[in-house]
């Protein structure tokens, strides 16, 4: 079976620095997958470049076996690989009705009429009340997207990729600045979601991402560290080396103020 | 921008098509009753006060086109002059060498509006945010010194001689009062059409592109495309406002297409709050009324009771006339939820 998406070689540098190195991964449908690595580790870049935000220099991206390298962002979108931003990115002037709308309208291929008010078109005002309702927002449809909180404001993401009806969603750090009570909402959020959605997360809570993913990939200054199972990820000699430091503390000191 | 606004000003910057069916009712007899009377307003004011309305009408619609690509899409221009003076010069064109008939001419001044703001569109929303503002400039600049130029339109001098409209082929409508029907007829037609878009999902697809056009790339959206689509219908909204503008003063320079009308049309959106489409079409009036009537009286210091218009509009109504009453209405709504007597 193909997989959902491959990524093969895929690369991505800034000048002389090269953020994303190499990189080769494969995401089964229907799996929760992790991208996991201490900061500067490329993580950011990697999705980014996945999602066709930034371009890649190199290698190449398969979604569904065919490569998709070339294509912008938005064609993407159309084929289902659909991400969300690190910090919330909504249209805050606009309701939260309209929010989740903007996407079922796109896929209902309505966004360009012109002839009838919004609200007669039924059956996509329908589909996004009920996306709404699915994240818990559906006392909130009239309220502007700027007035949600922050907790909030990330259950009407959710909503507005399921709304975009994605194959692929990616998560770019879902919970960052989330309350402990707020993070745990959100995950059951994510624990609800379709089986066959393939999910890829971006997470720095590592109880929430043992917590979710059934595959693990810990990147490590632009390259796969390593990747499987998450008991296999936990227990890596490696990865605990990358992101506790090199070996022991005291070597710090002896190479600054070293003997010599 | 977003922080300092308390939420009690937000739910009326924009159309949104959630409105409650209450609301809308009230809206609709206020639609009504404003209609009713400014189509009365011929049977108790003179002649001059009559014309100036119907020229306050015809800016009022180019102001509409403004208010679509400003206010609604978040693109601020400076180019619709151009598609107006586009408007202006058809309907006189058609009115001197093809017919009288005002719906020729006012349907000509639209579709030729668009034409060219298809032609010179493409160019202008590629950029956003100051760049577009300064293409559109450049285009609007290029339209006014090609109008003032080119002989067949009478250069500099403009085209007179313009023949009174007629409709339905009746006879020729000299009288203010009947040219005043006829430009409310069309304001208002383009006015329900404006609100249609507005309201539509083409309309929400507008405003997402204000909002967070890097999100809506992410939704799959095009929005170069819908820019596009925007741009050219707000020259059509444009081109039947200069036909209109035209049919009144029967006479077109390329006075009528300047920087001056571009930066009053963008002034009058701003003053009465952009995304909003009455207060826009109150702006204009009142920026008409000011340089006009107001300005003679006072020595010709109209700009500079403008410009201190617009500094108190940005410092204390950040959303413009219809920001102000909006939050007005909006918090007394509050006040009788929150003390149900």
């Amino acid at each position: 079976m193909t997989p959902l998406l491959e990524l093969r070689g895929l690369t991505r540098s800034y000048g002389s620095l090269t953020a994303v190195d190499q990189v080769d991964l494969a995401i089964t449908r229907g799996e929760r997958h992790a991208l996991i690595g201490p900061n500067g580790a490329g993580k950011s870049t990697l999705f980014a470049t996945v999602a066709g935000t930034l371009r890649a220099s190199g290698g190449s991206i398969l979604l569904n076996g065919q490569d998709v390298t070339a294509l912008p962002e938005a064609e993407r979108a159309r084929r289902g690989m659909v991400r969300t931003y690190q910090h919330s990115s909504l249209f805050l002037d606009c309701s939260v009705l309209d929010n989740v709308a903007l996407a079922v309208q796109r896929v209902h291929r309505v966004a360009h009429r012109c002839d009838r008010a919004a609200r007669r078109f039924r059956r996509t005002e329908a589909e996004a009340r009920r996306h709404l309702d699915s994240v818990g927002l559906s006392g909130r449809t009239r309220d502007k997207a700027a007035a949600l909180s922050h907790g909030e404001r990330r259950q009407l993401e959710v909503a507005m990729v399921l709304a975009a009806e994605p194959a692929l969603v990616m998560f770019d750090e879902p919970t960052a600045g989330m309350s402990a009570a707020e993070t745990e909402r959100f995950v059951a959020l994510l624990e609800r979601l379709p089986e066959e959605l393939t999910v890829l997360v971006v997470e720095h809570d590592l109880d929430v991402v043992f917590r979710l993913a059934r595959r693990v990939t810990v990147l490590h200054l632009g390259r796969v560290l390593a990747s499987g199972p998450p008991q296999e990820i936990r227990a890596d000699e490696e990865v605990r080396r990358a992101y506790l430091g090199a070996a022991r503390t005291e070597d710090l000191f002896t190479e600054a103020g070293g003997p010599g | 921008m977003l922080d300092g606004t308390t939420p009690a000003v937000e739910p009326l910057r924009t159309g949104t098509a959630d409105g409650a069916d209450r609301p809308g009712r009230r809206r609709a007899v206020v639609t009504v009753a404003v209609v009713a009377l400014l189509a009365a307003t011929p049977l108790f004011l003179g002649p001059y006060p009559v014309t100036a309305m119907t020229r306050m009408l015809a800016f009022a619609v180019l102001v509409l086109g403004v208010d679509l690509l400003t206010g609604v899409t978040g693109l601020p221009s400076l180019g619709q002059a151009a598609y107006f003076g586009v408007g202006a010069y058809t309907a006189v064109l058609i009115g001197i060498h093809l017919t009288p008939d005002a719906m020729v001419q006012a349907l000509g001044g639209l579709v030729m509006g668009l034409v060219a703001a298809a032609v010179t569109g493409w160019v202008a929303v590629r950029a956003r945010g100051i760049v577009f503002l300064m293409l559109t400039l450049a285009i609007g600049e290029s339209v006014h010194q090609l109008a003032g130029t080119w002989s067949t339109v009478g250069g500099s001098n403009g085209l007179a001689g313009m023949p009174p409209i007629s409709l339905f082929g009746g006879p020729p409508l000299t009288a203010a009062g009947f040219v005043y029907w006829w430009v409310l007829a069309v304001a208002v037609l383009v006015f329900a059409g404006v609100a249609l878009v507005v309201r539509s999902p083409y309309g929400r697809t507008l405003r997402g592109i204000r909002d967070n056009e890097a999100r809506m790339r992410a939704l799959g959206y095009r929005p170069a495309l819908a820019r596009y689509g925007v741009f050219c219908l707000a020259g059509a909204v444009a081109g039947a406002g200069g036909a209109l503008w035209a049919q009144q003063a029967r006479f077109v320079s390329p006075g009528d297409m300047g920087f001056e009308v571009a930066a009053l049309a963008l002034l009058s959106v701003v003053v009465g709050g952009p995304g909003s489409l009455w207060g826009p079409c109150l702006g204009a009036a009142l920026v008409l009324l000011v340089r006009d009537n107001l300005s003679p009286s006072i020595g010709g210091h109209g700009p500079l009771v403008l410009g201190t218009v617009f500094i108190a509009v940005v410092l204390l109504a950040p959303r413009g006339l219809a920001g102000l009453t909006g939050a007005r209405i909006l918090a007394a709504a509050r006040r009788r939820k929150e003390n149900p007597s």
